[in-house]
């Protein structure tokens, strides 16, 4: 696993945040318990520099490769689901299903997350089970239901396309391309794909433009803090915590009627390692108890940001919320009844439909202006070795 | 997928340069084929079913189509999408009764349920990973029925490939002349066929090798096949060869441009270039032949052994006059039956299941 250079991350938060974070008093008293809770949680903040593992460092030359690596095919079973399918700059490096498509053949079982600040996880996929985008992009690519492909297939097609071998010399220094150096190519592209502060109402407005944010959405941003509770989670300038919670999010329906979907739902408990009696009665998503096979652990998923949200429904790990007004209204409702270990976090609101519309204008204020789009790279051809006689 | 009773497999390789001919090898007619008639059956669905491989776009019936002579009447088979394989396709008639499987030898023939695994679960092959193609057989109502008719439990991946195997064992030859005649019905072959038979067992020497019910001594021999120029002209196809080796721990597989064969099994650069007998049966069917579909009709085939083969074989000019050779092609097609053809069926689809109610 990559070591991530924390303290030097956590001061640069510290400075940023620290300078920059103050509510409006004409929004909270300092004294009311509601400002009381908000300081027990990392504030909000504009993103730091994403953090980069001492063991793959950034070069141009690099992202560059990682760039045309994501678009392309062959890194994939049948040349069909390269990471830009499932990731695509035009649905906010999401696909906008509820559930991705996954592999020919197959479906998947979540919902495709956004690649916009994945670098600033130190756990990624719902159920928190790599913990960092080195190894990520192995488990997607070569997932079943995901990109199918064999690694050692993969790289011998990398080394029949003469400008990558050239390009992984260049970066790597080595004499054909290996897979693994894929993937820190990929990795270092994507920690490229993050959202400019100057970009984000929210953050223009904690570095000073206090025209940034309309005054409903500064009531959203106390209502956040406060009594809405949504900061207990989604905190720091992630605005995630990364800890796992049950919220009871009902089970997406496709579940009970779509033969693929019933497929993978039982391929994944039955290659995830649980009990037979597990396996024979899965009728839910456990989520981190794959990772922990811990029974207080079914129904959790990990905090996702809440950055780029305008750009990345619907929303959910199964993609059962398609606007932000549902999602506020779930959880003004105490969440859901679905499955054990509901978070006692998660409680009703009594949010009145003002507040309620405050708290959907403040949470679109964490995404640009814009969306981050891309063009697609040129990507080289498969060339014959070249053959001593 | 590793090698099987590498071990045994060279030790049998080593002995097999020490016996020598002189033992009265034959042809002998093919045996009854054994199979469980329930097991076939499911078999036989699956074999067709295109949900067996990753992406669900081929099945072994693909590669193995039995209007093709249970082979796919390429020179180089094609393989999973976005890969091209390369050896030939090999047809499936009569396999129940190989002594090893694959061009390279590397699986032993009296497990065919790996053989099956291989060809399912390898990336340039079908590229299916057998928990979600049990899953997959799972969603099937009429495939659980069938699974009850032979076992008491639910569709298991691992003994899926036993089933797709007990099919392919009741896939065999019909009504071959060679087989009436080995009975004693001597006017199954006539004259001209009669004297190919002769030259195969005599001038030719065909029978040091190509003997036993199947016409294969079950061996790793080099007969100097030249190299298909398609395998290394063709990236797809050349990415699998070097990926196979990879995979099987050749050294310098890199700059490895030929195919060689058993050593890739063996690590052993004496094997480079021998390759498993092939069966002599069906051969109208099964063109082209040889590992990499170099030759592309048995009067090619007969040319070249009689010039001793080509660069490096264990083979000696044979001098056949060209009715000699007219013989022999007449007496090799006398090895072929009737068409076997097996229809794809109706392959029954994926149903909603109870959710939970696994």
């Amino acid at each position: 696993m990559t070591t991530l250079k924390r303290n030097a991350i956590a001061a640069t938060i510290a400075a940023v945040t620290a300078a920059t974070l103050s509510f409006s008093p004409a929004v909270i008293a300092a004294d009311t318990p509601m400002a009381k809770k908000a300081a027990a949680f990392p504030p909000l903040g504009p993103l730091p520099a994403a953090p980069i593992p001492a063991d793959n460092p950034m070069t141009a030359e690099k992202i560059e490769l990682g760039k045309m690596l994501f678009w392309d095919s062959r890194l994939g079973g049948d040349a069909s689901s390269p990471c830009v399918v499932c990731h695509k700059p035009g649905k906010g490096w999401g696909d906008g299903g509820e559930i991705s498509r996954g592999y020919p053949g197959t479906q998947h079982w979540r919902n495709a997350q956004t690649v916009l600040n994945a670098a600033f996880y130190n756990k990624l996929f719902w159920e928190g089970n790599v913990t960092s985008l080195e190894a990520q992009a192995p488990a997607a690519a070569g997932g079943n239901v995901a990109g199918n492909g064999d690694g050692s297939m993969m790289e011998m097609r990398l080394r029949f396309i003469p400008e990558y071998v050239e390009r992984f010399k260049k970066v790597f220094g080595v004499e054909w391309p290996r897979i693994f150096l894929a993937w820190k190519a990929i990795a270092a592209f994507e920690r490229t794909i993050v959202s400019d502060p100057k970009q984000v109402p929210f953050d223009r407005y904690m570095m000073g433009d206090k025209n940034a944010l309309n005054d409903s959405q500064k009531h959203g941003m106390a209502l956040f803090s406060g009594k809405a509770g949504c900061i207990q989670c989604h905190n720091g300038p992630l605005a995630s915590d990364q800890r796992f919670y049950s919220l009871g999010v009902p089970e997406n329906e496709v579940f009970m009627s779509e033969p693929l979907y019933q497929i993978t739902h039982r391929w994944e408990h039955y290659q995830k390692g649980i009990s037979e009696k597990g396996y024979r009665g899965a009728d839910l998503d456990h989520g981190y108890y794959y990772v922990t096979k811990n029974p207080k652990d079914i129904g959790k998923f990990r905090t996702p940001s809440l950055r780029e949200l305008k750009y990345t429904a619907p929303f959910m790990h199964n993609g059962i919320f398609y606007t932000l007004n549902e999602v506020v209204d779930f959880y003004d409702k105490g969440g859901g009844t679905t499955g054990p270990n509901k978070s006692p976090l998660i409680k009703p609101l009594g949010l009145t439909d003002q507040e309620k519309k405050d708290l959907v204008a403040f949470l679109e204020s964490l995404s640009m202006d814009k969306p981050l789009s891309m063009a697609s790279p040129k990507l080289p051809p498969y060339q014959p070795l070249k053959v001593a006689k | 997928m590793k090698p099987r009773n590498l071990k045994r497999i060279a030790f049998a390789t080593s002995l097999g340069g020490l016996v020598t001919v002189s033992v009265a090898a034959d042809l002998a007619p093919l045996p009854q084929p054994k199979f469980n008639t329930a097991m076939a059956e499911m078999g036989r669905f699956l074999f067709f079913d295109e949900r067996l491989s990753g992406d669900a776009g081929l099945s072994c019936a693909t590669c193995h189509n039995p209007q093709k002579g249970w082979s796919d009447g390429l020179p180089l088979s094609k393989g999973y999408p976005a890969s091209e394989y390369f050896r030939n396709s090999p047809t499936l008639l009569n396999s129940g009764f190989k002594k090893r499987f694959m061009w390279d030898g590397r699986l032993d023939g009296a497990d065919m349920g790996t053989l099956v695994r291989d060809m399912i679960t390898e990336a340039h092959t079908m590229n299916m990973d057998g928990r979600l193609m049990q899953e997959r057989l799972k969603q099937v109502p009429e495939y659980n029925a069938m699974w009850l008719k032979f076992r008491k439990d639910d569709i298991n991946g691992m003994r899926v490939f036993n089933v797709v195997g007990e099919f392919v064992r009741s896939v065999n030859s019909k009504n071959a002349p060679i087989d009436r005649f080995l009975k004693g019905d001597q006017g199954a072959l006539n004259g001209t066929q009669r004297a190919g038979y002769e030259l195969f067992k005599g001038k030719a020497g065909c029978v040091a090798c190509h003997n036993g019910p199947l016409g294969s001594d079950g061996n790793l021999h080099r007969t100097g096949v030249p190299e298909n120029p398609a395998v290394t002209s063709e990236p797809l196809r050349h990415i699998t060869m070097a990926r196979y080796y990879a995979t099987s721990g050749l050294p310098n597989y890199m700059m490895t441009h030929d195919d060689v064969g058993f050593q890739a099994i063996s690590k052993n650069p004496k094997d480079k270039g021998k390759f498993a007998t092939p069966s002599i049966r069906d051969l109208k069917y099964t063109a082209p032949y040889m590992h990499n579909g170099m030759l592309k009709t048995l009067d090619e085939v007969v040319d070249f052994y009689d010039k001793g083969g080509g660069s490096g074989a264990e083979l000696k000019p044979l001098n056949l006059g060209d009715s000699e050779k007219r013989a022999l092609v007449a007496f090799l097609e006398s090895l072929s039956g009737d068409p076997v053809v097996v229809d794809k069926p109706k392959l029954p689809a994926y149903k909603v299941r109870a959710f939970g109610k696994n």
